[in-house]
């Protein structure tokens, strides 16, 4: 046990131990939490996951056997476009700078200019021959394990909204976030550390700012925290109290909500509140050991860049992606990682408007190598076979650039993203656009689809996963949804 | 689930047996039977008033006695004085109270303490927490951007006040659907409570605009619908409800009512925001005049003597009197990136700016970066100062911006500068030239920067008048003027404030038309205004007016005839008292929804509150002083609490434990209300207290929120005031709402984050709380002055500190035993160190 254990009442410890937790006697607090939820349960229409009041991040079962246990979700705020990575358009190359015939004359953000070709060269790779561009050679070399959808479509072309709508399925604001969608079905097979994980880009923090990990109106237990290698997890430790102090103050709490519960037993809302102090301060000693990388030794830090000093942006997406892995080895359920920061003119993430070529360039490098090490490093470690990982981003981009300018404007009709990992079948490129890249024209799957998939793998229902919200059983597909087979194995 | 049943004893599975009956005789048939008739659902039937004397305990007694159950026995005094005062204030009771309520022997001593409890400042500031909840209230647009919403906040002063002045609900409802025609003007920000996306952040497209439009409007009808009746309208926006009798053409019809709004400020009409108008014209042309006496001081451009350097703030240009339709502000270099403006002002021989907007003045330019809500073009020209209503060109260093007024006018002066609120300081135009243009259209260059003093970084002193020249006469009779602008100038802008008010602004209605799946781009025949066809006739036709529209809206709401709206506001009521409503999903009384634990009950109380003019505080007042609230909440004699030991006394202790474990076993949840259900104080109360307990507490109310950021926005996020003082210790109602961004201590106790309505708090349990509760700089902050206070109050021996300590934050003295255990603490670190533990105990977070 840790040097806090101590500080762990004997019946804060039987609360955490799942088996004398039930055992316990029928006018004790296992029957009743137990009495209390499946009451509830019978009250609502649908039955949603069993949360234990004072665990609940304790491991809850799929709905069907999964096949990833974790997910790690690289997510390109801004908008990657499909045009200068994974959907090869060579059409666009013929057409450069033409107009487009019977295009639309205004785009999101004004004037239509000309059809411009791919900004990168593309060549192809590995045994698939997939074509790819050179603006992420890293990442290129992994296209053999990949499985691409090429076809996807969002409601919207406005960031916040289509932000919302990847995250949360919902263009409105206020929906729960998918990573929040999974922890409240699957709780976390770590207990020392946050559920579900939020590392922001070190540029700052992604467009939508928290609603991408929000909890919306899911309990506050399954918002993500977020956690970088730049920030740690915020009031981990009082500031200016000595610990011997801090210790002196928590077993004087513990001894007081002890009495207190001895005087109102039968209480599980108070039990559970004691766990979560116990929780608390396991948490204090797990977290700043998880985010101190100095224990990865030097190969390691050179695989994923993080030692390069010339660019410190790069260096620091690196040490995200280690603290990705290392989140996930410990068996942290749901971590999210953020390339790309706030709408900045295409500067900060991946909104390129005007300078699309430039903007790129400084981008793909901080994102490819750091991304490509964790995916190795993952598989190299064997967690791979347990371990989704997602690659997306909101929406695309328009084949011709904008007028008077070099680059390209929101598209929402057309655009990749991309699943490896457990589950995943390798090699796979699905869903088609038209020859310049616009439009998704064959297998066209809303972003819904791609959730529902991703939920799939986790052996979770998307029409199951249910929370009742003013009236409406609420799911992260809202009345949508198909699973997208051709990408599972 | 299945797996933990297959482990659990036989007993248990009884247990669960009776629970699932219990569930079935509560729910009675919700979703799953599909009733044809509408009238077969029981909240669309009129309230149905059962013959002879009820009382509430009347209705929980009868239940409770079907399933073999009864009461608990009353809390004591001091357990139910916490309950009602944390319940109908949101904050704990002084120890001077709890004394008067201990030796108050009158008869009618509880009614007295419920009389004082609402007629408090603090009861609406409470009850209007519940009910921005329900409405998503914030203080900002949402979205990616999520600006502020500066003017939202005299809507929740509205809130707050009618619920302290017990405004009959009725009327509550009319003045936020069309207070514009009740004197109510603020009341209508319930409407555009939403998020909702600026026009710089909407699509140039047309596609873009139209479902913009469409999902703003959505906003409106699902507010009105979940809030006022109970109904998931908004279901019905891509095709007929599932559930309820309602259709699409339902939906759409409702859309008609609110065709017309828009979101934005509209002017506030009450006498207070008139006197501040006259004020702030009055100020205005009085440093309008002051301008341009000060002018004479500027130095002529182009008259050979070398002008001040550009700053950051404010540059005037002057020049000899030319006959203008345009003026062109062109920027050929500035101090770093693409230059941005946030206002230029011409002015006439007459004094006054031609420039504004509102004058009919257009402006142009070279091309904008837009980002919404803060660099637009309109901003150069809309009269507001400052960078968060600028003007940046999309080119670096460059750029033009062009004012042309609607006909010719005699100019003599241009005022422009990059922040007038000072500060930024970079893209400053440091390169410069002004032209203009008179009706033939031929241009002249009339200033440059060419005679000024070079540009020297850091140096951003405002220079707009000159005392080169002048004599000492003339530099004195220019610093009277100047010190005499200075002093009106935060006049003005107080003045300017809290004029305004985000209650949405009205014009013609839209056309509305039925939306094929909802898509703005398959639209179908055209719809008039009509209320839900399964529950009203009231139909508009297609020409009504926009108010009109809505008072129809409004009035057929705000009906003792609707069957919804009563039962709906009883229902909330009963919620805020007992942590969960008769009908438990309180803003779904459709099918889907639950049925009412006490239907008789809910009607009665519905028909009780109509008849008492729809008096919130007449059912506050039925339910709290209620046998059923008052009951104790603990649920075992045996270790029942030897302070609250009535219970120990009045039954025999084994017999009463049987009989809670049946209770227990058959309605743990309390639903049928055999004891008192404790639950834990919401996010704002657990704030509100701490503040209230360590003395800090600011009681000023009203008026724009305090922040909770201390940076909001941009590329660093939401950053978060650690340390508050001042009005950052006034109660959390009046913290600045970050739509989307939780508070950073607070906010994990389940505070609503206003992107969607919440009807009712869900109550979770997180190590994010502990750490939170039990680290936070403002939990450290106010367990130290609480320490102050303690010491002030009870002087230097530590068990009389420990006494007074428990007493304020707990109402109670401390047992023999807690003492002990905090003595050692107290002595060897400190008092602080016991305030800490207190503020985090169950016994404090918990309403008892």
């Amino acid at each position: 046990m840790t040097p806090r254990a101590e500080l762990i009442s004997s019946a804060g410890r039987a609360l955490l131990d799942r088996r004398r937790f039930l055992s316990h006697s029928a006018t004790a607090l296992g029957s009743i939490a137990l009495t209390n939820l499946l009451s509830r349960d019978g009250l609502l229409a649908a039955p949603g996951p069993v949360i234990h009041p004072a665990r609940p991040y304790a491991p809850r079962a799929s709905h069907f056997p999964a096949r990833a246990k974790n997910v790690v979700v690289i997510f390109c705020a801004g908008a990657v476009s499909q045009l200068e990575t994974w959907d090869y358009k060579p059409e666009l190359i013929k057409w450069d700078d033409k107009p487009l015939p019977g295009g639309p004359s205004v785009t999101f953000q004004g004037p239509a200019g000309n059809l411009a070709r791919p900004q990168y060269e593309f060549r192809q790779r590995g045994r698939t021959g997939k074509w790819v561009s050179d603006m992420i050679p890293h990442l290129a070399e992994l296209t053999d394990e990949i499985a691409f959808v090429h076809s996807l479509t969002s409601t919207t072309n406005t960031h916040g909204p289509a932000e919302n709508f990847l995250s949360t399925g919902f263009a409105l604001d206020g929906f729960p976030s998918l990573g929040s969608w999974v922890t409240y079905a699957l709780g976390s097979e770590n207990q020392d550390l946050p559920a579900y994980v939020a590392i922001p880009d070190p540029r700052g923090v992604p467009q939508n700012g928290s609603n991408n990990w929000g909890p919306g109106f899911l309990p506050a237990a399954f918002q993500g925290t977020t956690l970088s290698s730049k920030e740690p997890v915020r009031h981990l430790v009082a500031p200016g109290v000595s610990g011997d102090a801090d210790q002196a103050a928590r077993s004087l709490l513990q001894r007081m909500n002890a009495r207190h519960l001895d005087q109102n037993a039968g209480d599980s809302k108070l039990a559970a509140r004691i766990a979560s102090y116990e929780l608390a301060a396991r948490m204090q000693l797990s977290v700043p050991a998880i985010s101190d990388l100095s224990t990865e030794p030097a190969h390691l830090l050179k695989l994923y860049g993080a030692d390069d000093t010339r660019n410190p942006d790069k260096a620091a997406f690196a040490k995200n992606c280690i603290l990705a892995r290392r989140l996930i080895e410990r068996g942290v359920r749901f971590v999210q990682l953020f390339n790309g920061a706030y709408a900045s003119g295409g500067k900060l993430n991946w909104d390129g408007h005007s300078a699309l070529k430039e903007q790129y360039d400084v981008h793909a490098a901080i994102l490819d190598q750091p991304a490509a090490a964790l995916i190795r490093d993952l598989r190299q470690r064997g967690l791979l076979e347990d371990t989704l990982v997602v690659w997306c981003t909101e929406f695309g981009r328009m084949p011709f650039f904008q007028k008077g300018a070099k680059g390209r404007d929101h598209n929402p009709d057309g655009f990749t993203c991309w699943l490896t990992g457990a589950g995943v079948k390798p090699g796979v490129s699905h869903g088609v656009t038209d020859p310049l890249g616009q439009k998704a024209v064959q297998d066209i799957h809303p972003l819904y689809d791609f959730n529902a998939t991703i939920l799939h793998l986790l052996g979770l229902d998307h029409e199951q996963l249910t929370f009742e919200h003013n009236g409406i059983q609420r799911r992260l597909t809202n009345v949508e949804g198909h699973v997208i087979r051709e990408l599972l194995t | 689930m299945p797996r933990l049943l297959t482990k659990l004893p036989r007993r248990q599975c009884l247990t669960l047996a009776l629970n699932a009956l219990l569930a079935f005789a509560i729910q009675a048939g919700a979703a799953s039977l599909k009733l044809k008739e509408p009238g077969d659902h029981w909240s669309f039937r009129p309230l149905a008033t059962p013959a002879g004397q009820h009382s509430i305990d009347s209705f929980i007694n009868a239940r409770l006695s079907a399933s073999g159950l009864r009461m608990s026995p009353a809390a004591d005094r001091v357990t139910w004085l916490r309950r009602v005062s944390f319940d109908l204030t949101g904050l704990p009771p002084t120890s001077e109270q709890v004394e008067a309520f201990l030796q108050d022997q009158r008869k009618d001593a509880f009614e007295l303490v419920v009389d004082d409890l609402l007629a408090s400042p603090r009861h609406g500031e409470r009850w209007a927490q519940h009910w921005l909840d329900v409405v998503r209230y914030a203080d900002t647009h949402g979205f990616e951007v999520n600006t502020e919403r500066p003017n939202a906040w005299p809507y929740r002063d509205y809130v707050i006040r009618s619920f302290n002045q017990d405004t009959p609900y009725d009327r509550f409802i009319r003045e936020q659907i069309a207070g514009d025609t009740l004197g109510a003007d603020a009341a209508t920000g319930f409407l555009v409570t939403a998020s909702v996306l600026l026009p710089g952040q909407i699509g140039a497209d047309d596609v873009s605009k139209r479902l913009a439009r469409q999902d703003a409007l959505d906003e409106i009808v699902v507010n009105i619908g979940q809030t006022f009746l109970g109904l998931s309208v908004g279901c019905a926006r891509c095709h007929d409800h599932k559930f309820d009798p309602i259709s699409a053409r339902d939906y759409y019809a409702m859309q008609a009512f609110v065709a017309g709004v828009e979101y934005g400020d509209r002017e506030l009409r009450t006498p207070e925001a008139e006197a501040r108008r006259l004020e702030a014209t009055r100020l205005k042309a009085e440093i309008a005049q002051l301008d341009q006496q000060l002018a004479r001081f500027v130095p002529l451009a182009k008259s050979g003597t070398e002008r001040p350097p550009v700053n950051a703030r404010e540059n005037t240009d002057r020049f000899p009197p030319i006959k203008a339709k345009r003026v062109r502000f062109t920027i050929k270099e500035t101090n770093s990136l693409e230059p941005c403006v946030d206002e230029l002002e011409v002015f006439g021989t007459s004094g006054g700016n031609l420039a504004l907007a509102t004058r009919g003045t257009t402006v142009s330019a070279s091309g904008s970066n837009v980002s919404a809500n803060r660099h637009e073009l309109r901003f150069v020209n809309d009269g507001s100062y400052g960078n968060s209503r600028s003007w940046m060109s999309n080119e670096k260093g460059k750029g033009w911006v062009m004012v042309e007024f609607p006909a010719e006018h005699t100019i003599e002066r241009v005022v422009w500068g990059r922040d007038r609120e000072g500060k930024f300081t970079d893209r400053l135009a440091t390169n410069y030239l002004i032209e203009v243009a008179d009706l033939a259209g031929e241009w002249r260059s009339v200033a440059d920067s060419s005679d000024r003093a070079k540009y020297v970084p850091g140096q951003n002193k405002p220079a707009t008048v000159s005392t080169n020249g002048l004599s000492p006469a003339e530099a004195q009779e220019a610093a009277r003027l100047l010190a005499a602008k200075q002093a009106l100038m935060p006049r003005l802008s107080s003045a300017e404030n809290e004029q305004k008010v985000f209650a949405g602004t009205f014009r013609k209605p839209d056309d509305i038309r039925l939306l094929h799946r909802g898509d703005p781009e398959q639209p179908k025949d055209e719809v008039v205004p009509a209320v839900l066809s399964a529950l009203g006739k009231v139909k508009l036709p297609k020409e009504s007016a926009e108010q009109q529209r809505r008072l129809a809206l409004a009035d057929w709401i705000a009906s003792p005839q609707n069957p919804l709206t009563a039962r709906v506001m009883v229902n909330r009521i009963w919620q805020g008292h007992f942590g969960i409503g008769l009908v438990e999903t309180a803003s779904d009384f459709g099918r889907s929804g639950m049925k009412p634990s006490h239907p008789e009950l809910l009607d009665w109380l519905a028909a009780e509150f109509i008849r008492s003019g729809w008096s919130v505080k007449h059912m506050h007042r039925l339910v709290v002083l209620s046998a059923a609230y008052r009951q104790s909440s603990v649920q075992s004699s045996v270790s029942g609490d030897q302070s609250r030991g009535r219970l120990a006394g009045q039954l025999h202790a084994g017999s009463l434990n049987a009989e809670y474990a049946k209770a227990q076993t058959l309605d743990a949840d309390s639903r049928l209300l055999w004891r008192f259900p404790p639950r834990r104080l919401e996010a704002e109360t657990i704030r509100d207290a701490m503040l209230a307990v360590s003395g800090q507490l600011n009681l000023k109310m009203f008026g724009r929120g305090y922040n909770l950021f201390a940076q909001r926005g941009g590329l660093s996020g939401f950053t978060p005031v650690e340390s508050f003082k001042d009005d950052g210790l006034r109660r959390m109602i009046y913290a600045h709402k970050v739509r989307r961004e939780r508070e950073a201590v607070f906010g994990a106790f389940d505070c609503p984050d206003a992107g969607q309505s919440t009807a009712r708090r869900r109550e979770s349990t997180t190590p994010i709380q502990a750490l939170n509760l039990f680290n936070s700089r403002f939990t450290l902050d106010q367990a130290e002055a609480f320490a102050i206070r303690v010491k002030k109050e009870a002087g230097d021996d530590v068990a009389q500190q420990i006494h007074r300590a428990f007493l304020l934050a707990l109402t109670r003295a401390p047992r023999p035993e807690e003492v002990r255990d905090a003595e050692p603490v107290v002595r060897t670190h400190g008092l602080p160190a016991l305030c800490r533990v207190l503020f985090n105990s169950n016994e404090f977070l918990f309403l008892p």
